[in-house]
């Protein structure tokens, strides 16, 4: 399997605080990887790095070949990096179809147009129209995306994550604040997406029962280090990994 | 069909407004058009990015001053009005370049700084501006294609029909704008700006790019101005005449296409109602606007089509 992110020494302090300390993280092509770990654990931190939302202060990101560290976010949206946010972070006031339309224009390098009548990007409506109906959000498209309930917001922000059709996509907590249908039903459409649009994902996720049953392979994180990482059944089996966050339960 | 029939009505009623209007009408006319395309550019930026800036005068004075200077020298209305709108969207685009780089009240406070300089500029620099005394004596000159038309603007109704057709030309390009991608672009801005980020959208260059837009709508309100007034005073580059867009946007609607020009419409009535019963009318106006921004989030417009309104 060819790698497609992979970071060295990646490190982000807070103050005296390590949220992230050199990291040495893989990601491989068509991998279905879980990031999983306590609180404070560093998780989201990496994603921020990962992703653009935050710079490193030592280390370096690479893309494929590519050094992608000092990269600006919307530039790592463009070569093939997508994310969604743990807290909810959606476009409230545009419409669901427009929530996204948008990534889909900025896919296809349309939204700088100042004249052209939006209603005339067929390519890019036709393609959020198909995302619309990928996450099961057809008769919502026409509502304020402020006005879905939460576990169809967890959606749409899982549908502006794939409309600019990444390569690698990080979702921090997908399934946050849903019910155990809800989660479930979201976590199988990740799935899914993975195999239809052979998107890579990265994802954060606390509900263990899932992220066993989807993954192909778990990076453990603590105190800002990965200490493990491996297939499903290893993680599972590592004691250590029992002792600081699993626990007897799995 | 019954909004395309109503504009229709609109346009025409104001097409044949001089045929039974009076001066003051019309000359109130013109100074709702300048007011309703100020307020249109200033919620580009507010209500379709985001910014709420403090600082629009400064453009509008720009506009206004470059047109009444090239006036001054070459009388041609329409090399005036065009010159205007030039310099105030080059003056946009390079303090533009130092606003957008932040946002919320840190934005508010640069624009309003920096309208002020204009402000002070236009009150010092005697040589340039006319000092407190302003320009005087510009011409209304002739709107002039050579060896096509040349008609005399002397009486206003001439000149209405000019700021007519500017108007309703700008009003129809704003509207392509806001229905473009790059509209809804900006919408998404206004909506999450770390979210736009992270679908692959370059913040800082649409922002830029909406406060230029901004600045030129704010600049041809400033360049038509001039011929109508016959002189240019500093008070259009102050802060307090940068409220007036606010007001009036707030006043109609921040998230309706149309709530400026109502506002703008509203700003006007209101304004000549009020100041005939007293010469504290902006107490008056505080007041409705206090009652608005409490109770009326959306507007006048927000009445009629609900909060989210796309009117």
């Amino acid at each position: 399997m060819k790698e497609i992110i992979r970071t060295e020494g990646l490190g982000k302090y807070f103050g005296e605080m390590a949220a992230v300390h050199e990291v040495n993280f893989t990601l491989k092509e068509g991998i279905f990887t879980s990031i999983i770990g306590p609180n404070g654990a560093g998780k989201t931190t990496l994603i921020n790095l990962l992703s653009g939302y935050l710079l490193p202060d030592t280390g370096q990101i690479f893309f494929r070949e590519t050094d992608i560290t000092r990269m600006r976010p919307e530039k790592r949206v463009k070569i093939g990096i997508s994310r969604s946010f743990q807290v909810m972070n959606i476009f409230p006031r545009l419409s669901v179809f427009q929530n996204i339309l948008l990534p889909v224009l900025s896919c296809l390098d349309k939204n700088s147009r100042l004249f052209s009548a939006l209603s005339h990007q067929r390519g890019a409506i036709d393609e959020a129209e198909r995302i619309l109906n990928e996450v099961w959000l057809w008769d919502e498209r026409d509502l304020p995306a402020g006005q879905l309930s939460h576990g169809d917001q967890r959606l749409l922000e899982l549908g502006i994550a794939v409309a600019s059709n990444p390569q690698v996509c990080f979702l921090d907590e997908p399934s946050s604040g849903m019910n155990p249908i809800e989660r479930i039903k979201v976590l199988e459409l990740v799935k899914k997406l993975s195999v239809e649009r052979k998107t890579t994902f990265a994802i954060v996720e606390h509900d263990m029962d899932v992220v066993f049953s989807l993954s192909d392979w778990i990076a453990v994180m603590n105190r800002g280090q990965i200490f493990a990482e491996g297939k499903p059944e290893d993680i599972r089996n590592n004691q250590e990994v029992r002792d600081i966050y699993l626990g007897e339960e799995i | 069909m019954k909004k395309a029939l109503a504009i229709f009505a609109l346009v025409f009623l104001l097409a044949i407004l001089p045929q039974f209007a009076g001066k003051y009408l019309l000359y109130m006319t013109i100074h709702i058009m300048l007011l309703s395309l100020f307020s249109l550019g200033f919620n580009l930026l507010f209500g379709y990015t985001g910014l709420l800036s403090f600082g629009q005068a400064g453009f509008y004075a720009v506009g206004a001053y470059a047109c009444a200077k090239i006036l001054l020298a070459v009388p041609s209305l329409l090399v005036g009005i065009i010159g205007g709108v030039a310099i105030a969207g080059v003056a946009s685009f390079l303090l533009g370049i130092l606003c957008i780089r932040h946002t919320r009240i840190y934005f508010s406070m640069l624009t309003l700084s920096f309208g002020m300089m204009i402000f002070s500029l236009a009150w010092k620099w005697r040589d340039m501006t006319g000092g407190d005394d302003g320009l005087v004596g510009i011409p209304r000159a002739p709107l002039e294609i050579p060896g096509l038309l040349r008609l005399n603007m002397a009486p206003m109704q001439n000149y209405y029909y000019v700021v007519l057709i500017f108007a309703l030309l700008a009003i129809y390009v704003f509207h392509r704008i806001v229905h473009s991608p790059m509209g809804l672009t900006l919408q998404g801005i206004r909506d999450s700006e770390t979210r736009a980020a992270c679908v692959g959208i370059s913040v800082r260059n649409y922002r830029l790019v909406s406060f230029t837009i901004a600045g030129l709508y704010a600049g041809l309100a400033g360049a038509l101005l001039p011929p109508l007034e016959t002189t240019v005073t500093p008070p259009v580059a102050h802060w307090s005449y940068s409220a007036e867009p606010v007001l009036a946007t707030l006043l109609g609607g921040i998230y309706t296409f149309a709530g400026p020009i109502v506002g703008a419409v509203l700003f006007y009535i209101m304004k000549d109602i009020i100041v005939r019963f007293t010469q504290y009318w902006l107490i008056c106006l505080g007041g409705i606007v206090v009652l608005l921004v409490m109770g009326l989030r959306g507007g006048v417009l927000g009445i009629f089509f609900g909060k989210g309104g796309q009117g």
